[in-house]
């Protein structure tokens, strides 16, 4: 595990060093010295992830598809670029550059009022002697939080708006978990960084639990029916439990997609009665022709239209019904 | 814990039942929200132990039993017993502490919250804030003149060094004085300020009348902390981007005598007790590095926590009476 790490670190060093530090000094950007390096970390976890996707998941996917290859193959490349631009960083750097400003300035402001986010290892303190334990209650936490908030997606209708982009993929595979709006993931990144600080979530920790946490959501979006056995699909999610959260409503399931929201551990749905094991298979995607219309896009129309699909969720004046194709949460 | 490490620790223990030999080392993992204790002579981890949040830079106090941590994301300071490293206190409402020093007569206590862009001096007896001074552009590193009458702070963001008179709690000057200007040191003359530029690639030499620029020297790029080497006429400075560090000597001309490449944006530094070796944080490498000063030669390379910042060293040898947090380095870790 040294040596793994060791390996990691130095080639994480040897890049900051060779190609982003120089730059940085050059232009006088050193105030991004420190952040410049958790950039390249970042970087590299998401060469790792696509190789992980593209190397590991896809032949599983391969070997045993749920949904044969047909016409529909084409949607998929799509999909491909939301991974490749989310990945690699090019969207979540766009991201925090709008959003470290208003995230430094409320962390800043409560630091100001005098309340310092506590470390859970001060409630419990045997957190602190197993660096596993303490990880996973993190990692528990984050879930809850990403829990509320996907539900969060599917309740509000100016945030399904955004939303249903994710789920107007009617070819659901690996490269699924990265197809959503910039705007739906820098509100998404804002409120988890906000609560990551708030509980006490350290940098290190954060960047593992976002690195696991994006690979079990694109295995949950394969094409294939898997799961993890009995007990292992109520401790983990997996494709056939998240591919029932995807599903196509009908006139027989309209609220089948308020329905296996857990990003991570299903347990939030157990708990909370959202979660359905019945091992039907369905076809995905949205019944409402004008998220459906989403399909035939590039990564750029995708994105112009969905806004558009915002803005006229928020303006009332533009809003021509409550009810307009492509605002409707499926909850209604 | 696999052997090595068990007489590893086994023998820090005997250590410190018996003679309190200085023998240990802390490090503070500025982004794991621990500090490491290493033992030198084995040139080990120890141990590595749970500290607040972001720990960055620590201070001895001016009775010299304890040194102070400051935690800078959990507002506090934590003080361990400066032989043993016990846990001594932990000291509450200490804004953003980010750089911290004591004046030289033990009076003043100051702290720059670097990210909250103020300087607050308070009272060393009690930690009574004096006074909060808020100034724009990320006030980093802070030195104070031999009277302890007056702080020095550089302000990384907006390229300037300010000075502050402590009873007062009131600007006294605020320059420029270069490219993002970070560690700062008083010569012990009192006449010269050490500023390291880490956004270019020396350090300026600087008036504390009145903050004027009177000399700049070339030491490396990306200039950024200071540690002085015996009697402070010799400086060691770490140089981020260039990956070294330069010894510089103070007296006559101001002029490089050394330079030692240590890769990993070298940054904070300290000198054991026999002056043999200086230990330099290796941020980037998660590692701590030993230099031989006589050879000007790295001699090994210490595994830590990640991102590795302040660096002390014990006067004794570290009794571990909490439980190491994480698994700790085994054996030699010569790179």
């Amino acid at each position: 595990m040294r040596e793994l790490t060791d390996f990691w670190v130095d080639i994480q060093a040897w890049l900051f060093e060779t190609i982003v530090s120089p730059v940085l000094f050059h232009f006088g950007l050193m105030a991004w010295y420190e952040p410049g390096y958790s950039a390249v970390e970042f970087l590299m976890l998401g060469v790792v992830q696509i190789a992980i996707i593209a190397l590991g998941m896809r032949f599983f996917e391969r070997r045993w598809p749920l949904e044969k290859s047909g016409p529909d193959d084409r949607l998929i490349r799509v999909d491909q670029v939301y991974t490749v631009l989310n990945k690699l960083g090019i969207v979540p750097l766009a991201i925090f550059i709008v959003t470290y400003p208003l995230v430094q300035h409320i962390e800043l402001l409560v630091r100001t009022w005098g309340f310092a986010p506590p470390r859970l290892e001060r409630i419990l303190p045997w957190l602190g002697d197993n660096a596993l334990a303490s990880f996973l209650v993190y990692f528990f936490l984050y879930d809850f939080a990403a829990y509320w908030l996907h539900r969060a997606q599917h309740g509000f209708a100016w945030w399904w708006s955004l939303h249903s982009l994710h789920h107007s993929q009617r070819r659901m595979t690996v490269w699924t978990d990265d197809r959503n709006h910039v705007v739906d993931d820098l509100l998404i990144n804002v409120a988890l960084v906000l609560f990551s600080q708030v509980v006490g979530v350290q940098p290190g920790e954060y960047v593992m639990i976002l690195m696991i946490g994006r690979l079990v959501e694109s295995w949950s979006h394969a094409n294939v029916d898997m799961s993890f056995g009995r007990l292992g699909e109520r401790l983990l999610v997996g494709p056939r439990f998240h591919r029932l959260h995807h599903a196509l409503s009908t006139p027989e399931e309209r609220h089948i997609q308020d329905h296996n929201f857990a990003p991570v551990f299903p347990i939030w749905d157990i708990l909370f009665g959202t979660a359905i094991y019945d091992g039907k298979h369905r076809p995905t995607g949205v019944d409402d022709a004008v998220v459906d219309a989403d399909n035939g896009r590039g990564w750029l129309a995708q994105q112009v239209t969905v806004l558009g699909r915002l803005v006229r969720a928020l303006v009332p004046g533009i809003r021509r019904s409550s009810m307009q194709p492509g605002l409707r949460p499926p909850a209604e | 814990m696999n052997k090595l490490s068990f007489a590893a620790l086994a023998f820090s223990l005997v250590m410190a039942g018996g003679a309190a030999r200085a023998d240990s080392v802390l490090i503070l993992n500025s982004e794991e929200a621990s500090y490491s204790i290493l033992s030198r002579s084995t040139r080990t981890e120890i141990a590595r132990l749970p500290v607040g949040r972001e720990p960055h830079h620590l201070i001895i106090t001016p009775d010299g039993k304890e040194v102070l941590i400051g935690s800078t994301a959990t507002n506090e300071l934590l003080g361990l017993d400066i032989k043993t490293g016990e846990r001594k206190r932990v000291v509450k409402d200490i804004i953003d502490p980010y750089h911290l020093g004591f004046s030289p007569d033990g009076k003043w206590f100051v702290t720059a919250a670097y990210r909250l862009d103020h300087v607050d001096i308070f009272h060393a007896d009690g930690f009574r804030l004096a006074g909060r001074i808020f100034i724009d552009g990320l006030p980093s590193h802070i030195a104070f003149d031999a009277e302890s009458k007056t702080v020095f702070v550089t302000l990384q963001q907006s390229g300037r060094l300010a000075a502050f008179d402590l009873e007062t709690q009131s600007l006294k000057w605020n320059m420029p004085v270069g490219n993002t200007p970070a560690g700062v040191v008083m010569l012990p003359d009192n006449k010269r300020l050490l500023v390291a530029l880490t956004g270019e690639d020396g350090i300026a030499v600087v008036d504390p009348k009145d903050g004027a620029v009177q000399g700049r020297l070339q030491t490396g790029k990306g200039a950024h902390n200071f540690w002085p080497r015996g009697d402070g006429k010799q400086y060691f400075v770490s140089n981020r981007v260039e990956g070294t560090v330069s010894l510089i000597d103070t007296t006559g001309e101001m002029r490089v005598v050394g330079n030692i490449r240590i890769p990993g944006g070298p940054d904070c530094m300290d000198i054991t007790p026999d002056g043999k070796e200086l230990w330099v944080t290796q941020r980037f490498l998660r590692r701590v590095a030993i230099v031989d000063i006589e050879q000007l030669k790295v001699v090994a390379s210490i595994h830590v926590g990640k991102s590795p910042h302040g660096v002390f060293m014990l006067q004794g040898t570290a009794l571990l009476t909490d439980k190491p947090v994480r698994a700790a380095s085994t054996a030699s870790d010569r790179k």
